[in-house]
């Protein structure tokens, strides 16, 4: 179906999330037009808190967001799945979990806004594994602070708890107070063991800031924040649409122009969801579109032009997919009741093994003693046990006070093997091909795996611990990064330093999908803070020439 | 606490509009008229539902839209519940252990009868689908200690107190063990 509209603007963004619409409000307030082109629909909060309510299985972070057939997300880390196909000796362990909506996936992220270390920028030059980044951290450090400002991070004072990534400005908020499960926790690990625990740097309110409220303790940052207390990638596109930006629901872009030297990028493409076809055009083309969809997309782009896909001359488009692997225990402490679950859920973590000599043999990792509600768990534990009656509901007192999970985030490397690539058989309701990974877990990361269970062992151990449930494997942590990979060789990599494709001069990508390597913590602070300083390059490439 | 007629004439009605609409939450049927169509499986229902609880008061709206989840999803339901609600008259039990253990010792399929409706009155939860979520019975034995997700009312950073000590109990469980699967993130 033609278009019967002429859209133009100077900057065209693919992708509504937190970089998406972190670089709308941030160009649309310096004078520039632009508009956003987001795959799902619009959406508003109450409605996922209501389905959150009526959900059966609680823990599906995906669950209250159902995806539309023009705009498939992954229901679920189900391996197989219906929309995200792994395959490969650690096929389960890539199965991620995203959304395709208006404002991201930072719906049902958990708020953990860690700066990476400058280590993590030059994992091959310190410790001779993965690759380097072409940029450093005193390069983003700026764009570190301006994204926990446009957040609203929320952190320990550097001078009483030092995280490691050195800061020019404090946290615009004070840290949040650990819960009080959280505190025995962390007095265990400073009494009985030679780690630390540290107050998790987090997008949450401590105070009121930027029109939301002080956290109150619902629980339920996964999947959805009650009271919008947590930052999400949606307050970027209300700020963004309240100075001008447009955004474009439901247009899914399929289609990534270029001029007839296939230098310059055009235009792009989107079907809306009864695939009439728009094609939008402007001076500058943003890519922020998730790791996953990024890499389809520009897959997906592959013409007589570029037959292997656009900004795809070097071939790893698609390539070197990442995550943060992790670990995961469940356990009945033998101690006092913790009552977890009381207050936000993340809250502290034990940050020894985020770097350190032996990166050259093994990935890093951080710790979550998950501060998760546990009633429903412990219910569902005891009905299966036997209880009935009187004694069910001690046990569910006892054991909703007791449980205790741990896990991990660990490093992996870039490798050019573990790759996405389009489906040949599965298709969504545009007849646009699923994304495929192939996945294979780094044997850095296995390795930095099992020294984390190692650890975990040894605080089972240390809180008494009894009847462990191991998740079974490796399991995704929704991290998915390194799919359009960042270098300053354009025959191993897709984008420089800046983000700008190497193949197309108009062409920038701001995702995850430009890490080099995956360092430990969140990844989300580190996409705002690349998203912004790419925001930077367009202002000054557009408004100074 | 003796089920009266009437609640049950109410509750079943709420029941319906419960599990036909979109809310969580089952409304009583407020003022209309009640329609004498009561199932005679919700009175057994809720008599064993006390027993298996070792609880007297259960809110009869709540087990009327559990009962017709339960048996919507798993038709031989109704008949499992009567032969609970026939072993507890006949033997006279009065805990909820007492009849478990002769539930499963009577007939060993009982035992999944049991569980669902131990799901549907802690949980909330019949048929796979949620009947009630903030008031389900994990959240009244808790309440002291913790909030539903979504439902925090302490005020800012109540998180920092010390919440109850709880003992290590020392009941028995009345039912052999199953097991335990964790629904996938």
């Amino acid at each position: 179906m033609p278009s019967d509209q002429n859209l133009s603007a100077d900057v065209v963004i693919v992708g509504s999330g937190v970089a998406g619409s972190s670089i709308a409000n941030e160009l649309v307030r310096a004078g520039l037009s632009v508009i956003v082109l987001e795959a799902g629909p619009r959406v508003d909060r109450q409605h996922f808190v209501e389905n959150f309510r009526n959900l059966e299985n609680k823990p599906s972070y995906q669950g209250p967001f159902p995806s539309t057939p023009w705009a498939p997300h992954p229901p679920n880390q189900m391996s197989p799945n219906k929309y995200l196909h792994t395959t490969g000796p650690d096929a389960e362990a890539y199965q991620q979990a995203y959304l395709r909506l208006m404002g991201g996936t930072t719906w049902h992220w958990a708020g953990c806004a860690w700066r990476y270390l400058p280590s993590d920028f030059e994992l091959k030059t310190r410790y001779g594994q993965g690759r380097d980044w072409a940029l450093t951290y005193d390069d983003l450090e700026p764009f570190y602070y301006q994204a926990e400002v446009m957040m609203g991070v929320c952190g320990p004072d550097p001078s009483v708890e030092d995280l490691g990534s050195p800061r020019r400005q404090p946290y615009p908020m004070e840290a949040l107070p650990l819960s009080y499960a959280g505190e025995e926790f962390r007095k265990l690990i400073t009494e009985k063991t030679p780690w630390r625990i540290v107050h998790e740097p987090q997008a949450r309110n401590t105070r009121p800031y930027d029109g939301r409220p002080t956290c109150e303790g619902h629980n339920n940052c996964m999947p959805i924040c009650p009271i919008g207390a947590m930052y999400n990638g949606s307050y970027s596109v209300y700020h963004a649409e309240a100075a001008g930006a447009q955004f474009i629901p439901n247009a899914v872009v399929y289609r990534i122009e270029r001029d007839a030297a296939n230098k310059k990028v055009t235009a792009v493409h989107y079907y809306d969801p009864d695939k009439g076809s728009h094609r939008v055009s402007g001076k500058y083309f943003v890519i922020a579109a998730h790791c996953i969809e990024t890499a389809k997309l520009l897959l997906l782009s592959a013409d007589e032009q570029s037959p292997d896909g656009v900004a795809n001359s070097s071939g790893h488009v698609g390539r070197n997919m990442m995550d943060h692997t992790g670990v995961q225990v469940t356990f009945i402490s033998g101690d006092k009741a913790l009552w977890p679950g009381r207050g936000p859920l993340e809250t502290n973590v034990i940050d020894n093994f985020r770097d350190g000599t032996w990166r050259n043999e093994r990935g890093a990792y951080l710790v979550h003693m998950v501060d998760d509600n546990q009633v429903d768990f412990a219910t569902q534990l005891a009905i299966s046990k036997g209880y009935v009656g009187r004694e069910l509901e001690e046990q569910i007192r006892y054991l909703a006070s007791h449980t205790v999970r741990l896990f991990s985030h660990n490093e992996a490397l870039p490798d050019p093997e573990n790759r996405l690539t389009l489906s040949k058989t599965e298709k969504d309701a545009l007849g646009i091909p699923h994304p495929q990974v192939y996945y294979k877990l780094p044997q850095y990361t296995v390795r930095s795996c099992d020294h984390t269970r190692s650890v975990f062992k040894q605080l089972i151990h240390l809180m008494h611990g009894t009847d462990e449930e191991w998740t079974p494997g490796y399991f995704p942590q929704d991290h998915p990064s390194g799919s359009t990979i960042m270098g300053v060789d354009p025959r191993d990599s897709v984008v420089d330093g800046h983000c700008r494709t190497h193949d197309h001069e108009n062409l920038f990508i701001a995702s995850s999908s430009v890490f080099s390597t995956v360092g430990t913590g969140n990844i989300t602070l580190t996409v705002a803070a690349i998203a912004l300083r790419v925001a930077d390059t367009l202002k000054k490439e557009l408004l100074h020439g | 606490m003796s089920l009266m007629r009437r609640d049950v004439l109410l509750s079943g009605i709420g029941a319906l509009a419960a599990w036909g609409g979109a809310s969580a939450e089952p409304a009583l049927g407020g003022s209309a008229p009640p329609v004498p169509a009561v199932d005679p499986g919700l009175a057994r229902f809720m008599a064993v539902s006390h027993c298996l609880t070792d609880r007297t008061e259960l809110d009869t709206a709540v087990g009327a839209a559990l009962y017709a989840g339960m048996v919507e999803a798993t038709p031989e339901r109704r008949a499992q519940v009567a032969a609970l609600y026939d072993l507890q008259e006949k033997h006279r039990l009065i805990t909820a252990s007492e009849l478990a253990k002769a539930g499963e010792k009577a007939d060993k399929s009982l035992k999944d009868a049991i569980h669902d409706i131990m799901i549907g009155w802690y949980r909330g939860v019949a048929g796979g689908k949620v009947v009630v979520y903030r008031t389900a019975l994990m959240f009244d034995i808790t309440k002291d200690a913790i909030y539903p997700k979504t439902y925090a009312a302490g005020g800012p950073f109540y998180w920092t107190t010390k919440p109850p000590e709880v003992a290590r109990p020392t009941g028995l469980p009345a039912l052999s063990p199953s097991p335990f699967v964790v629904e996938p993130t």
